[in-house]
């Protein structure tokens, strides 16, 4: 047996590798965040968000990929949100044992950590071709269908966690599935839902790849769901990568933007789970 | 084992046979009842008369079936695959556990409170008026009349009245108990199935439960599960000793309690086993 002052300069020594390591993490992430604050701050003029994109020297803005982005993020919630609900609900309802319900939770589970570009590829075979083109449509579903498996899971997760007997209860006075799930199970479930749904949105809000090729961006004003659209992800992307430094200053703004759209969706969902409760 | 129990014991008339009630009707009847959690053979050849508007209490050992054999007489086990009852369960000659019977029709029929309280995450009010709103459409007045109808009856209307609309999961243990209970009744059942209904309560909150019981059969035919012997001895006419998915005896409470038939309900009573 290892004497006692073996033991503690082991738990020591591991106490401070990892202390080291959690704090080499934070640093990370706080530099990142530093950068963005420091290069993003300074670029957030009014004109960001009262400006279409412009060539360069001529002040430009970002409020068509502010817009855009809302929309299809809207879109993607809008089309994500029952389907997912309704998948995860029917998962944690009625799939537990069925073939089926199996079939769809493996299905689910891939599709929740399949690279986000695939869905733009998948989009843009099955909607962008055969519609003769790139929409603000075809970015919204791509974005749906990202939004969907986490929906689903989050939705079954929550159901699963409200006790059976609350069900039984229920069904006790007499009620037909579908109340007893509508008006008991989703109410006891409902903080945990509707931070789901929030998360989903925040992880779309984000995404690049989906929306490559399916809305393109468009560097023009437009709200027409049919035609391309412009969004602040595919907005960075373009201006990062060009030699003009005031659109990487853009890119810059757009990127804090969207990080603080983040934030504020986490920390909504969890002022939701908190009053909830 | 041979059949346990008495085949010329009637109960409805041993029942009548206590100076202070009138005889009672069989409100329901369970005939060569059998059931299976898959191949898990937990009730065995049931047969048990439930007269009306008495307390039945059903008592045994973890394990024994009391629990599995309320959950038939409300069809709850429908709602697992795998679970499955054979037999017949009369509920004014009808069968129950027939299949072309719609559940949620004997559910209405029969209601059921739950060993942990189980308010839904609604409103006092709100609790009540779910169950009623599933079945008829009321006007508002008529709804808050039913409300306070049924927080009286269950003894919980003083406490309830001043907070109808706030959530009933800020209630204590025991209010949330008796707000079930008058949940339950605010669908108008005519029998009432209580599994364990105080074993998660403190002694206070079981004896308002209990006097509850009492003032329950005016109206209702009343089943309970319960673990607890003094209960069973207390608050019910009738009790019914099972062991190991079989009933091995069922008599008037006082009889079961001091001058039990079988020597299985008086190793049980007495703390033998169990």
């Amino acid at each position: 047996m290892a004497s006692l002052a073996a033991r503690r300069a082991k738990d020591t020594t591991i106490k401070v590798i990892s202390t080291g390591f959690a704090i080499f993490a934070i640093f990370l992430l706080a530099w990142i965040l530093w950068t963005l604050v420091a290069r993003g701050a300074p670029a957030l003029k009014l004109t960001v968000f009262t400006n279409v994109t412009m060539p360069p020297g001529h002040n430009g803005g970002l409020l068509n990929a502010i817009v855009g982005s809302l929309i299809q993020i809207a879109l993607a919630l809008v089309i994500g949100g029952p389907i997912g609900l309704l998948c995860g609900t029917f998962l944690a309802e009625n799939g537990k044992g069925t073939k089926i319900g199996s079939a769809a939770r493996f299905v689910n589970d891939i599709l929740l950590s399949a690279p986000s570009i695939l869905v733009g590829l998948f989009i843009y075979q099955f909607l962008v071709i055969p519609f003769g083109g790139f929409s603000g449509w075809a970015g919204g579903i791509a974005l749906a269908i990202l939004v969907i498996p986490v929906i689903v899971r989050t939705t079954e997760d929550m159901l699963n966690l409200v006790p059976v007997g609350l069900r039984e209860a229920a069904f006790a006075l007499g009620a037909p599935q579908w109340k007893v799930v509508m008006m008991v199970t989703w109410r006891a479930a409902r903080a945990g839902i509707v931070t789901g749904i929030l998360l989903a949105v925040a992880r779309a809000a984000g995404e690049t790849a989906p929306l490559l090729f399916t809305s393109l961006g468009n560097n023009s004003w437009s709200v027409d769901l049919s035609k391309p659209m412009a969004s602040l992800p595919i907005a960075i992307y373009q201006y990062a990568g060009s030699p003009f430094d005031d659109w990487v200053a853009l890119a810059w703004a757009g990127a804090l933007l969207i990080t603080v759209g983040v934030l504020l969706l986490n920390i909504a969902s969890r002022l939701v789970l908190a009053r909830m409760k | 084992m041979t059949s346990a129990v008495d085949p010329t014991f009637n109960i409805a008339s041993s029942v009548a046979a206590k100076p202070d009630a009138p005889p009672a009707p069989t409100k329901i009847k369970v005939e060569g009842l059998n059931f299976y959690y898959g191949q898990n053979h937990a009730l065995k050849n049931i047969n048990f008369d439930i007269p009306e508007k008495r307390v039945t209490a059903m008592i045994g050992p973890s394990g024994c079936g009391k629990s599995t054999l309320l959950r038939v007489f409300n069809r709850m086990y429908d709602l697992y695959p795998g679970q499955r009852a054979e037999g017949q369960v009369l509920f004014d000659g009808v069968n129950v556990v027939g299949k072309e019977l719609d559940p949620t029709i004997v559910r209405t029929r029969i209601g059921m409170v739950f060993q942990k309280p189980t308010p839904f995450p609604m409103s006092i009010y709100d609790n009540i008026a779910f169950g009623v709103r599933l079945h008829e459409s009321i006007s508002k007045s008529k709804m808050d009349e039913r409300v306070e109808s049924c927080l009286r009856k269950a003894a919980i209307w003083e406490e309830t009245k001043d907070r109808l609309h706030t959530s009933a999961l800020g209630m204590s243990g025991g209010q949330q108990q008796r707000l079930c209970i008058a949940r339950t009744i605010a669908v108008q059942p005519e029998v009432i199935l209580l599994d364990e209904p105080t074993s998660a309560l403190d002694p206070i909150s079981t004896s308002k439960i209990e006097d509850l019981i009492d003032e329950l059969k005016q109206d209702f035919t009343i089943v309970i599960v319960t673990h607890n012997m003094q209960q069973a001895a207390r608050c019910a006419d009738i009790t019914a000793f099972f062991y190991l998915g079989e009933l091995v005896e069922v008599a008037p409470s006082d009889v079961i309690f001091t001058n039990p038939k079988q020597i299985k309900t008086r190793d049980y009573i007495t703390g033998r086993f169990g």
